[in-house]
């Protein structure tokens, strides 16, 4: 695939995204609500053969973001998708883990700091915070407490 | 001279705790024992049990959850013995701080279950292989 055709395949998507900004050759930003961000990664995965690098979570001014890493290695490409999640007070969004074990992880590790919870995640339990940290406080929201 | 402590200052046979570091210090803590350093000829041996330990090198703060796995790891070496703090971490917190997950240094810690525990520091971000032998030497004089 070159670098038309990779673009050509994610503008295939551009009915559940709200832009695709491209600043380089190599470097996608696609914005997506996050009920579409499943959708997404799973094209991106399984048809495109995107490799998944990681997932960030951002406490934003009015949602919070999810971003997926993907990097396509053909091209040395790498595409971000930025899912916002705009419920501050119940924060969800579709887990990717079932089709994307590796992200199993990550999530698990996003939920225990920032308190957003993955919907048909397989096991999400806790994972890096402490045994005797108090259930629903979540250190890296903007709201705690330092 | 007591026997205990000549024993200990003859051939000091350590313990590495990691109670949050960075990854770095342990290196540098591993590197010591490389050829190139090579601190077995002076009679410091890595040992795989606190209770055969006579000194602890403690690297990286004391976060929530290894603060009472320290303690016991303490509590559980033969006194007397010395606890290194090495790195800025274990020594001061360093550059973790102001994180969520810090109680406090590594003397702090061990001054709450026993204020006579006697406590070396070894600043630096990692501190050299040098600086540890050093420091291990100027302790060993000191006691
Ligand atoms: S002192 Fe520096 S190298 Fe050592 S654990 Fe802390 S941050 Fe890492």
């Amino acid at each position: 695939m070159n670098d038309q055709e990779l673009r050509d395949e994610i503008e295939k998507m551009s009915n559940k995204l709200i832009a695709i900004e491209q600043p380089l050759r190599n470097r996608y930003f696609l914005s997506c609500e996050s009920q579409n961000a499943h959708d997404v990664c799973r094209f991106l995965f399984e048809d495109v053969r995107a490799r998944f690098v990681i997932a960030t979570a951002i406490d934003s001014d009015d949602c919070y973001e999810i971003l997926y890493h993907f990097a396509y290695d053909e091209l040395g490409t790498i595409i971000h998708i930025k899912a916002h999640i705009r419920d501050r007070e119940n924060p969800s969004i579709e887990s990717i883990a079932p089709f994307l074990p590796g992200a199993e992880w990550i999530e698990r590790e996003i939920h225990d700091v920032m308190g957003i919870v993955f919907v048909n995640h397989p096991r999400l339990e806790r994972l890096i915070l402490a045994d005797d940290w108090p259930d629903g406080v979540y250190p890296l929201r903007k709201e705690a407490k330092r | 001279m007591s026997w205990k402590l000549w024993s200990l200052k003859k051939s000091p046979w350590v313990f590495h705790v990691n109670t949050g570091a960075c990854n770095n210090c342990d290196i540098e803590v591993v590197n010591c024992l490389t050829p190139k350093f090579d601190v077995e000829r002076f009679g410091i041996k890595l040992v795989g049990t606190p209770r055969h330990a006579d000194a602890l090198l403690v690297t990286g703060v004391v976060t929530r959850q290894a603060a009472p796995r320290l303690i016991r790891a303490y509590q559980q070496t033969p006194k007397p013995c010395v606890v290194f703090a090495i790195g800025a971490c274990a020594c001061n917190l360093g550059i973790f701080r102001k994180g969520y997950h810090v109680v406090g240094p590594v003397d702090k810690i061990l001054r709450e279950v026993d204020p006579n525990a006697i406590i070396a520091y070894v600043p630096g971000c990692p501190p050299k292989p040098e600086a540890m032998i050093s420091g291990v030497i100027k302790a060993l004089g000191a006691i």
